[in-house]
Order: C-alpha cells, then sequence, then structure tokens
C-alpha cells in the first residue's frame, strides 16, 4: 500500500518542473542541497545522538573539493565529484575521532571549532581562492544534456536526492540503525548489549560526511561558485533550526524541516531579520513543546486523543520456561581476584575476591554504598579496576570493553532501568538479538538485501523472545509508557536476547509487587535450568535467601562474609552491617556515570 | 623578549573579558546542568545596554552597567523559566533551545539597534602606561581589576550568603538539597540571572575595546564557552585560568601565524580537549540523567 | 512472517527512477525569460546587504540609489516612464546572491544596482551575463575588473587606483620609504594588500613588515608589537572600517607612531569614531570622495541626503548615487530598453559625477583616480596636488 502512494509522489516530483518558472526551480533546487545536508544532519544528531555543528563544513569541503579539483588540478566533474564525496567522507572520519573521547555540548563545541578552523582556512589559503571564493566552474557533463538549464539540473538532484532518501530510511530502519538509535537514548546500556559504540560513532560521522559531501557537489554544480560565506555559522545554525523544527529524529521529518524552511528563507529574503527572529522562536517553541518536531506531530495528536479513550489494558502473559541445557564447560564462570577500585581517593572496593562457579546463582548483598553495583561495573567492563583481575572462565578480562564482553557472553541488567526509552519494546530486543558486528556494515552498501534477510531473521526471533516472556501485546510500545513490573521483565529478556553465559542482575526485584517477585524467583531459576550462570544484587532477603546457592557479602567494599544464605544471614558481623544502616536510604545512586567510552 | 611580553600583555586584556564570559557558562552549568549557548547573545545585549546607556542616557559608565545587568539578568530569567520543563531531561534539546533564543536576541538586537553598531568611547582617558617599553592599556587595567573584583564577589556571595549556600547545594546534589528544603527552582533562575549578569559585565566592560554590534556575540560566546570547557567546565577557578589561557593562545596564534590563527586555536583547544576531557579543574557539576 | 520495512523502502526509488526515465522526452523550463515592455515603470532591482555583518554599507549604498531614482521620478522619469527600485537583501552571502540573480532575471529588471561585497558581485555576475543585465556593483575588487564582463561596471575605482594614488603620495610625494603594512583576509583587505603591494613594488619599496589578520580577529598586539619594533614612518592599513579602527587604536595605544594611511574606509564615521580622535589625527587617506564639501555637486547632494535621511551623506552613499546616475544616463539613452543595448549605453556614457568624471573602459571600470585627504581635528582635509 506503502509503495502504491510513492507513485503519485513521483509524478508530481517529475511535473514539478513544468509549472516553475527559473527562479522558482533554483529555489527548489537549492532546497533540494539542503534536504540532502539535512538527511545528514538527521542521521548523525537526530539518531546516533552526535552533536554535530560541523555538517555546514562537510558541505562546504564536497563544494570546495570539487571546486578545487575541477579548476585548480583540472579534473572533469564527474571524477572531482566523486573525489570529493571521498573526501567530505575523509573528513567525516577525522572529526569523528574527538566524539570517540568526548559527548554533548563537549562534542559541539569541538565541532563547532572545527567548523570554525574550517572556514578560516578557505578564507586565507590561495588554492581555495581566498574569501572571494572560486568561480567558474565547470558545468557537469551528462550525455549531452545542458545541465546549465536548472530545470534539467533538478532532475539530476532528484535522483541523487531519491537515493539519498532511501539508503537513509533504509539504514535507519535496518540493525544499524537500530543500534544507532540505541546509542543515542542509552550508549552505556547499547554497549552492554554489545554494540560497539567507538565504531558506531565513526560509522555516524562518516554518514554525516557523505551527505554533507554529496550536498556539496549538487552544491557546486548547480551554482558553480564556492565562498566562504555560504558555510558560516550563522547557516550551521540554520541548518540546526531545519532539522529541529522538522523533526530531527525522524529522516522524512527533517526533508521536510529543510525544504520548508528553504523556501520560507526565499520568501521572507526581504525581512530576513524577521525570518530570523521568526526562527528562532519557532525553534525555542518546538524544543519546549514539540521536541520531536513536525514528524512528532501526529504522534503527540494521536497520543492526545487515545488518552481520552478508555482503552483496555494489556496483559503481561506469565513466561515459558526454556527447555532445560546442561551448564557449558564446567569449572569457574567467574573469578574476582583482590580487586580494589577508588575514585579520587574514595575507596569503593578493597581487595574483594569471589569466585562463581559455572551454573550457579550467586546472591551479593550488602548495606547501600557497599560497592555492589562496582563490582558489577568492573565485571561488565565499564570501569577498570585500579587492583586487581577479573577472569571470565580462566580468561583475564580486565580492562576489555563492555560490548566485547557482551560478545563473550556477559550480559547485565541495570539497577535504575536503562531500557532505550524512543525504541519500542520489539527494537530493544532486536537490539541485543543482533551479534553482527559493525564491521559487518559494508554490506549496508554491497548486499541491502542480505541485510533485510538478517533483519528478518532478527525479527522471527525477536517474535519468539517477546512471546517466551509475555511481552508480545507491548511489542510496540515504548517501554517507558508500561508500568514498572513489565519494564523488569523486558530488561531481563533484553539481557537474554544476547544469549548469554553470566548473566548480571542489579537489584532484580526492586519495585515489585509480592506476586511479581515471585514469578521473577521462577524465572531466574529457569534461567539457570538453560544454562545460564547468575549473580544478583539483591536487597529483598526473601528472594535472596530462596533463590542463591551462595552468597556474598559487601560491607565498605570489604567482602565480610561468604557462604550458604542460611549461614551467612545468622552472622554476627552481618547482621550489624545491616542494622548500622540507615532506613531511609532505601536506594543507592552508584550506576555508572555517563563516562565518554 | 618585549614582543612576547607585549603580546602577553595583550592576551590577558581580552582573556579577562573571556575570562568573564567563561564563567557566565560555569555559573549555570554547575547549578543547573545547563549549556547556555544564548550567552554570547546576552553579552552582546548586555554591551548594547551599557554603550547606550552610557552614550545616548549620559549615565556615568559603571552606573550603565549596572543597569545592563538587571537588564540582561531580567533576559536570563526569562530565558530559564521558558526552557524549565525540560530540565533534567533532555540536555541536548536544552542546547538547542538556547540556541534558538541566541538567534532571537540577535534579530532583536538589530530591530531594536539596528544592524550597523557604534564604537563606544573609553571612560578611561589616560595614555597607556610604559612599563620597560612594554605598553599597559589602562583601560585592560580596569578590566582586570574589575573582573578580578567580580570573581571575589562572587566567591563569596557562594560562601557566604544563605542564597549562595542554597546554589552549591544544589550544585552538589538536587536531591539532598532539596531534602533539607532548598528551592531547586529559584536556585537554578539565581544561578541563571548570575549568569546573564555576568555576561552583561564582560559585555559592558569589551564594549569600549572593540566595537558594539549585533553579531559581536558569535566568537565572544564561542570562545569564552571553549575557554570554559578548556578551564574545567562549572569551575569557577576553571572559568578564569581557561580564559586567561584562551586570550593568551589566541594572542599568540595571531602573531605567529596571522592569518591562520583562528584554525591553530581551534585545532589546538580540540588537541587539547581530547587529552584533558573535562579540562585543567575538571568538571563540575551533578549528573541528572 | 514478518514482513521486514526495510524490504519496502528498497524498492521504493526504482519505481522514481522508471518514471524520470519515461518522461526524459521534452525538457522543462525553455520558455524565455519575461522581456521588457515598453510600458509601466521601468523595474531597476537594488541588491545590497541589509543584515549580518556588512549591512551598514548595504544601508548607505541604499541611500545613495534610493536618493538618485527618487529625484528622477520626480522630474518625470525617463521619458515620461517611472523608474520602480526594489531593494534585495542579499545578507551578505554568495548563495543568497545567486538566488537573487535568478530572482531579478526572471522579474523582468532592466538592471541592478549594487552589491557593496564584492564576492557576492563576483558570485552573481555569471548569472547576470547570461540574462543579459547589466550591473553596476559597488564593490571595488580587482578580480571584478578582471571579469571584463560586457555586463558588469564599477561606480568607483578599484582598489589597485586607490592604493596606487596612495602610495604616489606616500612614496613620491612625502618621500616615506619605511612602510609597514597590516590588512585582513577578507575580499577587501586582499585586494587592498596586493594592490598596495604592487604600487611599492614598482617604486623599489620593499615594506619592513607585512602582517595579515583575520576579518574577525580582536586583538593585534602581537602584530602591532612586531611593526613597532620595526619603527615605520607609515602603518598601511587594510581592512573594513571598524576593524580599520581598532587596529588604528591599539597601533597608538602601543606606541606606534606611524603615519596612519589607508583607502575609503579612514575617511569613514565608524573609523573614526572606533579609533578615536586621537588615534586618527595625521592619518591619510585615498579615496574619490572626500568632503561634501568639495564641490557644487557634492554640497547639493549633501544637503539632499540630509534632507531625506537626516544624516551627513558619505563616500559609499555618493558612489551608490552616481552609479545609479549613470544608469539612468543610459535609460534615457536606450529610451528605457535593457540587454545588450543598455550595456552598451552605460558604457558610452560620459558622466560628470560626485566621485569624477566617469568614462567606462572595457573592464567595466568608469573612474581611475582618487584623492589625497589628511585627517585633522576628525575632519578629512584635502591635500592639493603638489
Amino acid at each position: 500500500m506503502r509503495r502504491l502512494a510513492l507513485i503519485p509522489l513521483a509524478v508530481a516530483a517529475v511535473l514539478l518542473p513544468y509549472g516553475l518558472d527559473r527562479y522558482a526551480i533554483h529555489v527548489v533546487d537549492v532546497a533540494i542541497v539542503f534536504a540532502l545536508l539535512g538527511i545528514g544532519l538527521g542521521l548523525v544528531m537526530g539518531v546516533a545522538g552526535q552533536v554535530n555543528l560541523a555538517q555546514i563544513a562537510f558541505f562546504g569541503i564536497g563544494a570546495y573539493a570539487c571546486a578545487i579539483l575541477t579548476t585548480r588540478a583540472g579534473l572533469g566533474f564527474w571524477v572531482a565529484a566523486a573525489l570529493a564525496v571521498l573526501v567530505a567522507v575523509a573528513v567525516g572520519l577525522v572529526v569523528a575521532i574527538p566524539a570517540l573521547r568526548v559527548q554533548s555540548h563537549y562534542l559541539g563545541i569541538v565541532t563547532l571549532g572545527l567548523a570554525l578552523a574550517f572556514i578560516n582556512w578557505i578564507t586565507n589559503t590561495p588554492e581555495a581562492g581566498g574569501s572571494e571564493g572560486i568561480s567558474d566552474l565547470p558545468v557537469p557533463p551528462m550525455f549531452g544534456i545542458d545541465l546549465t538549464s536548472e530545470h534539467l539540473f533538478y532532475y539530476l538532484e532528484i535522483v541523487v536526492f531519491a537515493i539519498g532518501l532511501a539508503f537513509a530510511l533504509f539504514v535507519v530502519a535496518s540493525p544499524l540503525g537500530r543500534r544507532m538509535r540505541a546509542m543515542r537514548d542509552d550508549s552505556l546500556a547499547a554497549g552492554a548489549l554489545g554494540a560497539d559504540i567507538p565504531l558506531l560513532r565513526v560509522t555516524a560521522f562518516v554518514l554525516s560526511g557523505l551527505y554533507g559531501g554529496l550536498a556539496g557537489v549538487l552544491y557546486a554544480g548547480l551554482i558553480r561558485y564556492v565562498a566562504p560565506e555560504t558555510f558560516s555559522v550563522a547557516n550551521m545554525f540554520l541548518l540546526l533550526a531545519m532539522v529541529i523544527i522538522g523533526g530531527r529524529q525522524s529522516i522524512l521529518g527533517c526533508v521536510a524541516g529543510a525544504v520548508a524552511l528553504s523556501l520560507l528563507r526565499e520568501v521572507l529574503a526581504d525581512f530576513s531579520v524577521y525570518a530570523q527572529l521568526g526562527y528562532g522562536t519557532v525553534v525555542v517553541l518546538m524544543v519546549v513543546f514539540a521536541p520531536t518536531g513536525l514528524a512528532g506531530l501526529p504522534r503527540l495528536l494521536r497520543a492526545r486523543l487515545s488518552r481520552h479513550r478508555s482503552g483496555e489494558r494489556a496483559e503481561l502473559r506469565p513466561f515459558t520456561p526454556d527447555d532445560p541445557a546442561p551448564v557449558q564447560g564446567g569449572g569457574d564462570m567467574l573469578e574476582v581476584r583482590g580487586v580494589s577500585m577508588r575514585f579520587k581517593g574514595l575507596r569503593a572496593l578493597e581487595e574483594v575476591s569471589l569466585t562463581v562457579p559455572a551454573g550457579q546463582i550467586r546472591g551479593v548483598v550488602g548495606p547501600n554504598g557497599s560497592g555492589k553495583t562496582t563490582l558489577f561495573n568492573i565485571v561488565s567492563g565499564f570501569y577498570v579496576a585500579t587492583a586487581g583481575r577479573v577472569l571470565l572462565e580462566g580468561d583475564d578480562v580486565g580492562g576489555v570493553a563492555p560490548y566485547r564482553l557482551a560478545r563473550r557472553g556477559v550480559a547485565r541488567t541495570f539497577q535504575n532501568l536503562r531500557l532505550f526509552g524512543d525504541l519500542t519494546v520489539r527494537e530493544n530486543l532486536l537490539v541485543a538479538l543482533d551479534h553482527t558486528r559493525t564491521a559487518w556494515t559494508w554490506r549496508y552498501v554491497a548486499l541491502p538485501h542480505a541485510v533485510v534477510r538478517h533483519d528478518r531473521a532478527l525479527r522471527d526471533q525477536a517474535a519468539r523472545l517477546l512471546d517466551r516472556y509475555g511481552l508480545t501485546a507491548f511489542a510496540d510500545a515504548q517501554p517507558r509508557s508500561l508500568p514498572y513490573g513489565i519494564q523488569r521483565r523486558i530488561e531481563i529478556a533484553r539481557a537474554m536476547a544476547l544469549s548469554p553465559r553470566l548473566l548480571l542482575l542489579d537489584e532484580p526485584a526492586a519495585g515489585l509487587n509480592g506476586e511479581e517477585v515471585l514469578r521473577l524467583a521462577e524465572m531466574v531459576r529457569s534461567l539457570r535450568a538453560s544454562g545460564v550462570t547468575i549473580v544478583i544484587i539483591e536487597h529483598n532477603m526473601g528472594l535472596v535467601m530462596s533463590l542463591c546457592d551462595q552468597v556474598t557479602v559487601l560491607s565498605g567494599g570489604r567482602v565480610i562474609a561468604d557462604g550458604l544464605p542460611g549461614e551467612v544471614a545468622v552472622l554476627p558481623e552481618v547482621v550489624e552491617a545491616y542494622l548500622g544502616e540507615p532506613a531511609y536510604l532505601s536506594d543507592d545512586n552508584e550506576d555508572a556515570p555517563e563516562a565518554a567510552r | 623578549m618585549r614582543a612576547f611580553l607585549q603580546t602577553l600583555i595583550g592576551g590577558i586584556g581580552f582573556g579577562a573579558v573571556y575570562a568573564l564570559v567563561a564563567m557566565g557558562f560555569s555559573i549555570v552549568y554547575r547549578t543547573m546542568g545547563l549549556v547556555n549557548f544564548a550567552h554570547g547573545s546576552v553579552v552582546m545585549i548586555g554591551a548594547y545596554a551599557a554603550s547606550t546607556f552610557s552614550m545616548t542616557v549620559a549615565l556615568p559608565f559603571p552606573v550603565a552597567i549596572v543597569i545592563a545587568i538587571v537588564v540582561t539578568g531580567l533576559i536570563g530569567l526569562v530565558i530559564e523559566r521558558v526552557l524549565r520543563p525540560l530540565e533534567g531531561r533532555d540536555f541536548d534539546l536544552m542546547l538547542i533551545g538556547t540556541i534558538g533564543f541566541g538567534t532571537v536576541l540577535e534579530a532583536l538586537a538589530i530591530l531594536i539597534w539596528g544592524a550597523t553598531g557604534h564604537a563606544v568611547p573609553s571612560p578611561v582617558g589616560s595614555a597607556p602606561l610604559d612599563v620597560f617599553g612594554v605598553r599597559v592599556r589602562a583601560y585592560s587595567l580596569v578590566v582586570i581589576a574589575v573582573a578580578a573584583g567580580a570573581t571575589v564577589l562572587l566567591a563569596l556571595f557562594l560562601r557566604r550568603t544563605k542564597l549562595g549556600a542554597a546554589m552549591q547545594a544544589v550544585a552538589m546534589d538536587p536531591q539532598a538539597a532539596t531534602a533539607v528544603g532548598v528551592h531547586v527552582g529559584r536556585s537554578n533562575a539565581m544561578a541563571f540571572a548570575i549568569g546573564a549578569g555576568l555576561a552583561a559585565l564582560a559585555g559592558g566592560l569589551i564594549g569600549p575595546m572593540l566595537y558594539v554590534s549585533p553579531v559581536m556575540g558569535g566568537s565572544l560566546g564561542i570562545k569564552g564557552f571553549a575557554a570554559a570547557i578548556f578551564g574545567g567546565f562549572g569551575s569557577i577557578p576553571g572559568a578564569i585560568v581557561g580564559g586567561m589561557a584562551f586570550g593568551i593562545l589566541d594572542s599568540f596564534a595571531a602573531g605567529t601565524f596571522q592569518g591562520y590563527s583562528e584554525l591553530v586555536v581551534f585545532l589546538v583547544f580540540t588537541v587539547a580537549i581530547m587529552i584533558l576531557p573535562t579540562g585543567i579543574f575538571g568538571e563540575r557539576t551533578v549528573n541528572r540523567a | 512472517m514478518f514482513p521486514s520495512p526495510l524490504h519496502r523502502i528498497l524498492t521504493a526509488p526504482a519505481a522514481v527512477l522508471s518514471l524520470l526515465v519515461l518522461t526524459s522526452c521534452s525538457a522543462p523550463g525553455e520558455q524565455a525569460g519575461a522581456g521588457e515592455s515598453g510600458t509601466g515603470p521601468i523595474k531597476v532591482a537594488n541588491v545590497n546587504a541589509q543584515s549580518g555583518q556588512l549591512s551598514s554599507l548595504g544601508k548607505w549604498e541604499n541611500k545613495g540609489v534610493k536618493l538618485a531614482i527618487d529625484e528622477v521620478n520626480k522630474s518625470g522619469g525617463i521619458n515620461g516612464r517611472q523608474v520602480q527600485l526594489d531593494l534585495f537583501d542579499d545578507q551578505g552571502d554568495p548563495t543568497v546572491g545567486t538566488n537573487l540573480g535568478r530572482k531579478i532575471a526572471d522579474g523582468g529588471y532592466v538592471a541592478m544596482l549594487g552589491t557593496a561585497e564584492s564576492a557576492v558581485t563576483l558570485a552573481m555576475a555569471p548569472i547576470l551575463k547570461d540574462a543579459k543585465i547589466p550591473n553596476i556593483t559597488s564593490g571595488q575588487s580587482p578580480k571584478l575588473a578582471g571579469l571584463k564582463s560586457p555586463f558588469l561596471f564599477l561606480n568607483a575605482p578599484t582598489s589597485v587606483t586607490y592604493d596606487e594614488t596612495l602610495a604616489k603620495y606616500l612614496v613620491e610625494t612625502k618621500g616615506l620609504k619605511k612602510i609597514a603594512l597590516i590588512s585582513n583576509n577578507g575580499t577587501y583587505g586582499t585586494g587592498e594588500h596586493d594592490a598596495f603591494l604592487a604600487s611599492l613594488k614598482t617604486r623599489g619599496v620593499t615594506p619592513l613588515a607585512d602582517e595579515v589578520v583575520t576579518p574577525d580577529q580582536k586583538d593585534f598586539s602581537a602584530a602591532l608589537t612586531g611593526i613597532r619594533d620595526k619603527e615605520p614612518e607609515v602603518l598601511f592599513i587594510g581592512a573594513e572600517e571598524v576593524e580599520s579602527g581598532l587596529i588604528a587604536k591599539q597601533a597608538r595605544e602601543l606606541g606606534v607612531k606611524a603615519v596612519l594611511a589607508g583607502g575609503a574606509p579612514m575617511g569613514t564615521e565608524p573609523y573614526l569614531t572606533t579609533a578615536g580622535q586621537d588615534a586618527t589625527e595625521g592619518a591619510v587617506v585615498s579615496s574619490p570622495y572626500l568632503t561634501n564639501d568639495a564641490t557644487e555637486a557634492t554640497r547639493a547632494f549633501a544637503a539632499a541626503y540630509k534632507t531625506a535621511y537626516g544624516e551627513e551623506a558619505e563616500v559609499h552613499g555618493a558612489k551608490a548615487y552616481d552609479g545609479a546616475r549613470i544608469l539612468v544616463e543610459a535609460l534615457k539613452a536606450t529610451g528605457g530598453a535593457g540587454g545588450q543595448k543598455l550595456a552598451d549605453a552605460i558604457r558610452a556614457t560620459k558622466y560628470a559625477g560626485l566621485l569624477g568624471d566617469f568614462a567606462y573602459d572595457e573592464s567595466g571600470v568608469g573612474i581611475h583616480a582618487t584623492q589625497i585627504a589628511v585627517i585633522k581635528s576628525g575632519e578629512l582635509v584635502p591635500e592639493t596636488a603638489s
């Protein structure tokens, strides 16, 4: 059905130039260039969550490279264009390097600084024509079609644009795009689920460079003149406004915003101050009242309408246990040897050692601030221990990145739920189910159908998993709209989607009612029966006593007891440690910080 | 040697202004975790307000600056109020919201004062001092003194007054602060007003050094922000050190690389941030995610 | 079976492509641009920055143009037809300029006046040439003349003339040979730098220092300290109004005692107020329009300007006024027709203007002389040729 709707659109796109004069078609041509740029910014900022204020510089690099290669090096337009896009992509790679170290506003100022550096460079370099720019670019040859006619250039643009848009939509809907969106929503959780964050960030910048380069090349062919002012910071902010007003998380929204603002800018060309005032105001209003932009308006409205309808609540179905499987390997799954952790003089862990045999359910208990979550963060790779070793099935895994540990079979849940808020429940699971490496990405260009097949297989798996965890009714809901108990279940399902051998559960019973706790205990036992080793941090002593094979007690960063649940609970030092704890601090906040990893 | 010292002095003069701008960024950031990209435009509004009151209304320069501080303080309150629904929810959206505010302020300045801008006569008329052949502008000394005075006052305010202490508490732990009865919203608004007031101080002071125009905020804002990050975002000493460092870097880069100075400054900045992501003094803020 | 949304997306472009192939038979957009009719007002476009960093120039230019056109319309227009002047804002952005070029080409305009920024004019020139629309620009970059476009004319000398006159005065008349340069790397600054350097070279003078700054630089300590240590007699400044002012102010503060010299920006009000009176005293300015008191014509212009806008006239308004008057003369000659005829008419026009006597050569430059003035107590005082 959707595909049929494209036909009138395509017809309209083909017929459009017949109704426009030379000036109007020029405006449309420029708008298409900005739409391509908008797609690039949408991919890097809206989808991958990288604050990239250098998009306009990628645009400039594409246009300038094309101009320099044609006028100075005497290359043909298309050869120069291909090289120019490559240059833009390469620059995207370079700009991605800071993104590996810093994020958010830090990345914003760094990319903005690099954009200024670029403008400074082109204004100074004689090869780039200095501040007067480069004029007299050659007309792109096209089998005898005269592309000086902007009506005909429009067709070239629309073809590039259609392919670019389709590719962007394809990427966003694909496993790669899902991982990027997961990284945007919560890069720590995405890393814990096997997404190699550094490579994903680089990929995002490469895509942004690609679209910037394409837009730049088209611009060079269209205007046949380049000058520094076109790539100014003011235009970067205009581009940003386009993407925010359109809706940064939706590629179509970005396109709509870019086209709308380009046209509006022309209409208001003689009132540019008022236009500036207007779009500034709209940006402010948008971020406050409609953060998802124009693209998000239908959903906002629908949400408002459906609130009035009394919806019958979908129900959480019971968990279906998996077939029991023998524990693989045997021996010790996890060994922590003399691990210490210090944060700026604060001792979080001191010489902690524990050994978890394969197939065990191990409880880790202790008062708040005793270092339990810190221990988990070390085992799952978020922190690197100050001293000591962590062995996974005998291999030293100290300092191994979370995504690598995830691939080696370590999965975890978080004390404060870390579900991807803007992804559906199904997509949350799909992210974890995808075990391919990001390096697999080349297939997106070379073998798109392999990607489609892969995605289809993932969706089948996801459906089975949803069913097994009784979540099918919520498959297409956003997790944050669901009750707390269901969110806990989703997080466990998501962790299990990794097919781990070691599962770390951080306070899985927090916030659950009695009935839900019982079901949780059943589920955990069943998971163990299917061959998974489980370490569980929990305050609910009843659950720990009934569920765990062995319990380790931490206090003040040290192991104060280790043994069978019944024995440990009566040790005087354990009782004392627990009694000494102020009752009102029910929740310790020591999840891993938003570290730039 | 003399050229070196002269460049250094020039850099410190502008560094003091960058430091004031950076301090405005930092005070807002440490209290409410918001990056105010409109800060540069607030500096510009402050410069216009101060120069208009001193030139057109013929008020004494310090009085004009005080009025400008009040004006921009109110603007700060408006920005904080409008963006409050986003507070603690989406960091990047707030950042973009402030960019929108910056655009609006710039457009308003053009509508009120025109696009042309005006020069501001120096309130200190005396000739530059000559110290062993190194010329020190009298006005630069005034700027440095005022910047130092503002820093001391801010530090005293944060340490000694009840409101200041409340702001410090919010900066350290908003939940605990709420628990002991601190009004977080009021604290945030106060931080924003102080940040905007510092912007007006910076703008008012820089008016006579430069030329007041609607676009002056752009590079001041970007460099002030970069300075704040360089020193350690959210840290008051960091803002001062960062501002000075940036002014001096700017000055030497201009001397050595001439036209390419901006390229060099931002490349150095990028590398510095990659080596020390949280700046010299480390980031001081709460994580409210 | 769960149909993947990916598949839908993949097949979509194929449909678009096949449609495109189908319709490639006849091309759109072959209609000619709107031709000018013999009746109704004659449409003239004025393109100048009304917003952005350099909008002050654009506003002055527009005032000059408007004054000239209003006078013409009041005195009955051209062969009884009124001149319709439409202002377009290029925002100082060449891309916007190219958009406007197309707009003008399709809007039935016979000629364009402006822009004040050489970069924008350079970007628009090919479009206007294709559309055969004559353009009298206020830019003064030598590159404009270098284009040799038959449809591009300048309403002022190029930097070459400004700086040749200046160099001649400094080196030959005054015998000053210890000269230092400071210029920005913007379009204007680069043009000034290259032209002045070339003029010095022909006189066998090598500058003591040649410092380059950026257009939005604020602190010039490093460059100026270097210059001071070389103790030049003259400091040539090649930058726009405000930056020239800042450089002059800081140069004096740092103890540079050299005579300041430069082009038209140094005769303007923003320069004088930014630098302050002390710093500007004794500066040498090369400009085709020094004061409103030079001749009968400039006095009349300045009076009319003051009546219309309530402020003092200055060089940019005068340039633009001259350009507009030349266009009017040419339009009278063609009877309101545009295109090649109008371009030829402009080239043939001899006009005694505020800046001097215009006679266009094949590169579109109509005037080849500037005068020298020295600033005394904030006023430009013309130096009589020795």
